[in-house]
């Protein structure tokens, strides 16, 4: 994954990858990633959580616009199961003018 | 093989070596969130069942891809990919294609539109397929992602 967002960043698109594997996005160097420590085959989560889904959407949009040094991962330390998600949660992960804060 | 015994996921991971770069490519974000538009490209193996399945007899993966046009119903996506237990992605394929959240998130105006067409790949390309992926098939998506007018691609793994 992270090979191929390394080409495409190079043509000139943002990128940002969300990452299962550490080690992978270590070596691999992709500009930005997100980390959880979650199982293969569940990085947005858990089947039908769609508000852990948001969350991780909206974490990995957050680090779009957070992260200023390539090659940095963000660990975060959400839990796949027996975390509660609510709607108010993507408002403070992504507040409007989070674009604003770059320039 | 790996998705009836999940077990053997783990130990391929430990035996996997990725690549190893030494520079980092760059591209400063510059449009705003909400006038966005964004492409999803996954390795989770994501394709449409008319489109031909993932070679899964090369052992060196399959460095191809997939274009998933998602103004097609969602039922016509699958995946095929033997080296991770996909069982809880074939029941709710956004929790390795968020598609449905991405279109929420437009609705609810976080960003600025979700592209039509986003692109399958499958992960743990290994030996001779590295270079392809490289050279091939990860500029052509690059190449079909700018045509498009894309301002985010947001990378998924399986």
């Amino acid at each position: 994954m992270g090979l191929i967002q390394r080409e495409i960043e190079k043509e000139g698109i943002p990128t940002i990858g969300v990452s299962i594997v550490r080690e992978y996005s270590e070596q691999v160097k992709p500009p930005r990633t997100i980390f959880l420590r979650w199982p293969f085959g569940h990085p947005f989560g858990a089947p039908f959580n769609t508000a852990q889904q948001r969350v991780v959407l909206a974490e990995a949009l957050r680090a779009l616009y957070t992260i200023q040094e390539p090659g940095t991962i963000i660990d975060l330390s959400h839990k796949l199961r027996g975390e509660k998600f609510d709607g108010e949660t993507i408002d403070i992960i992504l507040p409007r003018g989070l674009n604003e804060s770059r320039k | 093989m790996i998705t009836r015994f999940p077990s053997l996921s783990r130990k391929f991971t430990a035996s996997y070596e990725p690549w190893k770069s030494l520079d980092i490519p760059w591209t400063p974000v510059t449009t705003a969130l909400e006038n966005s538009k964004i492409a999803v490209v996954t390795t989770a193996g994501v394709h449409h069942k008319d489109q031909e399945p993932f070679n899964m007899k090369d052992r060196d993966g399959d460095p191809s891809y997939r274009i998933i046009d998602i103004t097609r119903p969602l039922s016509s996506v699958m995946i095929t990919h033997d080296y991770y237990d996909h069982s809880d992605a074939d029941r709710d394929i956004n929790i390795v294609f968020p598609v449905e959240r991405l279109k929420e998130f437009a609705k609810a105006g976080y960003i600025g539109r979700v592209a039509d067409l986003h692109y399958g790949f499958m992960g743990h390309i290994t030996g001779k397929y590295i270079l392809t992926l490289i050279n091939k098939s990860a500029p052509e998506v690059a190449d079909r992602l700018k045509k498009d007018n894309i301002d985010i691609v947001l990378l998924t793994p399986g």
